[in-house]
């Protein structure tokens, strides 16, 4: 039991295996491991750009506590509609954003890897809540099972921190995607950072 | 309609094994079930848990009792203040400590609407899952009623802990009353509208009529509790039958069907949203003052040692703790028993040689939380 | 059913019986088995109408404890029934007479190693498949307990009354007014 905890708050086995295939893929990084297109425009990047920002298509993987969060983020009241986000797909073959919404231990990473392999490049992955960024109330000495936090696996691009964050912190993260794949957050009203943020 | 298809032995090498999960859209978390199929048929179901498993129990070991409450609450994030009861109950029983009337009131309105808000979401999934898109807008814009309320007191949305061992963290204001009271006046208003909507609709009706029929004798065997066991006839309620904190000063009836199908559990279901709303107008009306915390209450809370059980009714049926200590005030052993998981375990037998989709329809109706199965 | 009637079978049944206060333990009876008869005291409980509540194990010395709870649909009555495991960390399996056992001795397999003979499909439960051997929740050395230190103790008895005390100390003077 104490050579697998020595391991434990690092590197488990089947995650070492998902890590060794991305190469260092790390949370200081912001390129993904997607190659890159072979012939590159500047104008038609742009315009492709800002059809895939504002029409981002999410998966549905909600593992625990925060995918309620998220499911109340696509409802009447908070909807993630406005931003074009709407479309969950069960599929990874017809999304392009994984919003990892909720704890991924041992068992699970396996299938996390899978599952962003299986999505079509350009990809972009959220880390929603303080489970998928670190770990969240499980890194303590006496966890045997949970990987701490998902860049451990996959390249993430957004973090969301909170335990769960509220719907309106996960619009946030999706308006600070937005920026991150055209460069610059849409000149809307409720688009605004708040004073002093 | 339910058929269980002969078992053809010669001609095994027709079926085909699906994987159904742990990423799928109707199995409301982390759940995989591997389906033998003889065409549309499941003629074997074998559920893989462990998806979800985050290490609860050896948590509880390593920490003092008392800070073991946000991590209750991370269970079954839906039905959270009860589970955070349940805890708190156990502590106070195990050393002694008595808890304020005021405190006893504050818990069960904040558990009753708890278990309304839990209700209104396995109500708009379920109706997602077999396909209708409309009812789940409405069952969340209630809800979120419940989450502004619930949210001024408690300062969460979702994983609340607010009960400590000995009271509770923040006392409730006339604000809380007066919008609770505006709360279960609107949504009575809206209960003509949802079977309207809903109950009465040819295709659900289809769907979970003769869908899964239960026993009383399968969920003894099985552990079944909650509505499941009152769809089948059983008026088995712990707050009725091991009264804790103040229910039985309440009058609130037990609804009960008789086929025990998927059609008995979710009317059993939507008519303990009426009786929910009957307890917590009671409790409104005759909310005594008080202190909101236990007088005596150690920094340091040592556990006498031995072990000890604390039952409440969760809204998917019985949650049972169980601590055994040693004398000091981090546990030696802690079990929790949640509900979800014997309800999950009638699955193999219950749902054999039943279609696919009648597989997904009974599965929502057992309203499981994976996270509270895997802990 | 009938607790009374009930009570008279489980003294033949159990090697001890305990009526325990329900407002400080939340159960109303504890039990002693041994091995042999568990599978007679859950087939006894199944005709009475019990239901399963829970199957769990604690590691203790000398060994294992494997922990049944069953409840009462009708009347209160909570009832805990312990065995201990023998030298192979075994125990007879009651899956056939309550379904429901089957994924509690999964889990108790996972978590404590504990062996369930003639179990229908022993495999792990809740942990990865490569993980058999993990068994997370056996205490480490430092932290094992013996079985009595897990015990109900008796109430400690009332401290001896103090033999009449010697004229002691006089009592200090009243502080006077005119400190201020």
């Amino acid at each position: 039991m104490d050579e697998q905890k020595k391991s434990l708050l690092n590197v488990h086995s089947y995650t070492k295996e998902c890590i060794e295939r991305y190469d260092g893929a790390s949370s200081q990084q912001t390129k993904t491991s997607d190659a890159p297109p072979l012939i590159r425009m500047k104008l038609s990047d742009a315009i492709f750009n800002l059809c895939r920002a504002n029409s981002l298509w999410p998966l549905t993987f909600g593992l625990s506590c925060c995918a309620i969060e998220m499911m109340c983020c696509g409802m009447a009241r908070f909807d993630m509609a406005r931003y074009g986000a709407e479309v969950f797909r069960p599929s990874p073959r017809q999304s392009d954003l994984m919003i990892v919404a909720g704890t991924v231990n041992r068992k699970m990473a396996p299938a996390l890897v899978t599952l962003y392999e299986q999505m079509p490049a350009p990809r972009y992955v959220i880390a929603m809540g303080n489970c998928a960024m670190a770990g969240g109330p499980f890194a303590v000495e006496a966890n045997y099972d949970v990987v701490l936090g998902v860049d451990q696996l996959i390249p993430v691009d957004v973090y969301i921190p909170g335990c769960p964050p509220r719907p309106e912190a996960l619009i946030e993260g999706i308006l600070q995607l937005q920026e991150k794949i055209t460069g610059k957050r849409f000149p809307l009203p409720q688009n605004k950072m708040p004073k002093g943020a | 309609m339910s058929m269980n298809v002969e078992v053809l032995e010669d001609d095994k090498h027709h079926r085909y094994v699906l994987n159904m999960g742990p990423q799928h859209p109707s199995t409301h978390g982390v759940l995989r079930v591997l389906l033998e199929l003889e065409g549309e048929y499941a003629m074997n179901l074998l559920p893989v848990l462990g998806y979800g498993h985050r290490c609860h129990e050896k948590i509880a070991e390593f920490k003092p009792a008392k800070s073991f409450m946000p991590n209750t609450a991370r269970m079954d994030y839906l039905g959270a203040l009860i589970y955070n009861h349940g805890f708190a109950q156990l502590l106070e029983r195990a050393c002694g400590i008595e808890v304020p009337e005021r405190v006893e009131y504050i818990r069960v309105i904040t558990s009753e609407l708890n278990r309304i808000q839990s209700h209104l979401l396995w109500y708009g999934a379920y109706l997602l899952d077999l396909g209708a898109f409309t009812p789940i807008m409405y069952a969340f814009d209630d809800r979120e009623h419940i989450l502004d309320i619930l949210e001024d007191v408690t300062g969460s949305r979702l994983t609340y802990c607010y009960f400590r061992v000995g009271g509770v963290s923040k006392d409730i204001d006339d604000k809380f009353v007066t919008s609770t009271r505006a709360f279960v006046k609107r949504l009575r208003g809206r209960f003509p509208m949802y079977e309207d909507l809903v109950n009465g609709n040819v295709i659900l009706q289809n769907r979970l009529i003769d869908i899964g029929e239960l026993t009383p004798q399968t969920c003894a065997r099985y552990g079944v509790t909650g509505p499941l066991l009152r769809g089948t006839g059983v008026a088995y309620d712990i707050r009725r039958a091991e009264p804790y904190s103040i229910y039985s000063k309440f009058d609130f009836e037990i609804p009960t069907e008789t086929k025990g199908d998927c059609m008995a559990s979710f009317l059993v279901r939507f008519r303990e949203l009426e009786q929910s709303l009957r307890i917590i107008e009671q409790a409104l009306d005759s909310l005594p003052e008080g202190p909101i915390m236990a007088a005596k209450v150690p920094k340091k809370l040592k556990i006498p040692a031995g072990d000890y059980n604390s039952s409440v009714e969760a809204p998917r049926g019985e949650l049972s703790y169980y601590l055994v200590s040693d004398g000091s005030d981090v546990p030696y052993r802690l079990k929790v028993r949640t509900p979800s998981y014997s309800n999950l375990s009638i699955v193999p037998e219950v749902c054999q040689g039943m279609l696919i989709s009648d597989v997904v329809s009974a599965m929502g109706s057992l309203d499981l939380v994976i996270p509270e199965i895997d802990r | 059913m009938d607790i009374n009637n009930v009570k008279k079978q489980w003294q033949t049944l159990a090697t001890t019986v305990e009526a325990v206060d329900y407002a400080v333990s939340g159960h109303d009876y504890s039990l002693s088995l041994e091995r042999d008869k568990v599978r007679d005291f859950a087939a006894f409980m199944l005709e009475e109408g019990f239901y399963l509540v829970d199957l769990m194990a604690v590691h203790v010395t000398p060994a294992i404890e494997v922990v049944y709870q069953f409840a009462h649909v009708e009347t209160r009555c909570r009832v805990l029934a312990r065995a201990f495991v023998d030298d192979n960390v075994e125990m007879p399996t009651i899956s056939d007479i309550y379904q429901g056992a089957n994924w509690h001795e999964r889990e108790t397999r996972d978590f404590h190693g504990v062996v369930f003979i003639d179990h229908p499909y022993l495999h792990p439960l809740i942990l990865p498949e490569e993980d058999v051997e993990l068994k997370p929740l056996l205490k480490a050395e430092a932290k094992l307990k013996d079985v009595e230190a897990i015990r109900r103790q008796p109430p400690e008895p009332a401290p001896e009354p103090k033999p009449k005390a010697k004229p002691e100390a006089k009592p200090e003077p009243p502080k006077s007014q005119e400190q201020s």
